[in-house]
């Protein structure tokens, strides 16, 4: 691929507001209950208990600012950043737990324990939304943001 | 590499602003500081063979961890009030269901159909929760769980506890 290609303005745009949109989306259910949530996160079993609730209290709105950030085109540097550590956290809290041969619930995208799934998807789902903030973390367009400067 | 950084921090710290101001407010705040079972495993959901259908939801002790972080989740003992005097779940009301006639009133006089419970008795052999959860749906009471583990599963799991009564 070469460097035209990857800092075209319109993917780059297209990237931002699929990404963005993924993680409103994401942390919408999880800031309206966050016991539920705060739940999950325990059942990852890699937080210590005193840590679980601030963490279950924090990770939605940070998700949600760096959503609305990208989107808009606001901080995107720091939002790159951010989302970029976010989703490499999640690849390894899964991953130990698959080895672990715990059958986890996500809490991606919802807290409802219905949405039952193997970690195995999770996890694909979740490289293939890395190979997205990655691309933003590379391209160099800076076309289409409220403060574009910032990138 | 610095600007992103810096700004990586201003977002997480507006993230932590955002999250003091709604969970100060929130009627589903939580503890900043939870309680969580020491064991792990606590998933499965005990459930007693006379279970029958339309009864109240069973919840596992994760479960019941996780309603006690919500505010305004009332948990209820069933037992005989010398069992609740010995130790009992931290905040319960003792509600025994062998003297219902003479607590019904006094306890959930203050409580509504829209409140929402975690009953509990002394563990997997004891149906007194499962009595009271039956009773309480027939007086209106929708959001009604029973916590089957009871006091044994949640003392074991080192979670908060009361003596006092």
């Amino acid at each position: 691929m070469n460097r035209k290609f990857l800092d075209n303005d319109y993917m780059t745009l297209i990237v931002r507001l699929v990404v963005g949109g993924i993680f409103i989306y994401a942390s919408l259910d999880k800031i309206a209950t966050p016991a539920q949530f705060a739940r999950i996160v325990y059942n990852y079993h890699l937080l210590p208990s005193s840590l679980i609730n601030i963490f279950a209290l924090v990770l939605p709105w940070v998700e949600l600012i760096c959503g609305i950030f990208l989107i808009v085109g606001f901080k995107q540097k720091g939002s790159i950043l951010i989302l970029n550590l976010l989703v490499l956290t999640f690849i390894v809290a899964l991953t130990i737990n698959l080895f672990r041969g715990v059958n986890i619930e996500c809490g991606c995208f919802t807290v409802s324990s219905k949405a039952k799934s193997s970690i195995i998807d999770f996890l694909l789902r979740d490289i293939g939304l890395l190979a997205l903030t990655l691309y933003l973390l590379i391209s160099r367009s800076r076309r289409f943001a409220v403060a574009a400067s910032d990138r | 590499m610095a600007s992103s950084l810096r700004q990586a921090l201003l977002i997480i710290i507006a993230a932590a602003v955002l999250a003091v101001a709604t969970n100060s407010f929130s009627p589903n705040r939580i503890p900043w500081v939870g309680s969580w079972p020491s064991i792990s495993g606590s998933d499965s959901i005990i459930v007693p063979p006379s279970y029958e259908e339309g009864d109240p939801p069973f919840i596992s002790l994760d479960d019941a961890a996780a309603k006690y972080q919500s505010r305004g989740v009332v948990f209820i003992d069933a037992r005989l009030p010398a069992d609740f005097a010995v130790g009992h779940i931290k905040g319960a009301v003792n509600l025994p269901f062998d003297y219902l006639d003479q607590y019904y009133e006094s306890v959930l006089s203050e409580y509504g159909p829209s409140d929402e419970f975690v009953i509990y008795c002394s563990g997997e052999e004891c149906e007194l929760s499962l009595h009271l959860g039956r009773y309480m749906m027939t007086k209106g009471f929708s959001k009604v769980f029973v916590f089957f583990g009871g006091w044994r599963e949640w003392e074991k799991a080192r979670l908060p506890v009361s003596a006092e009564s």
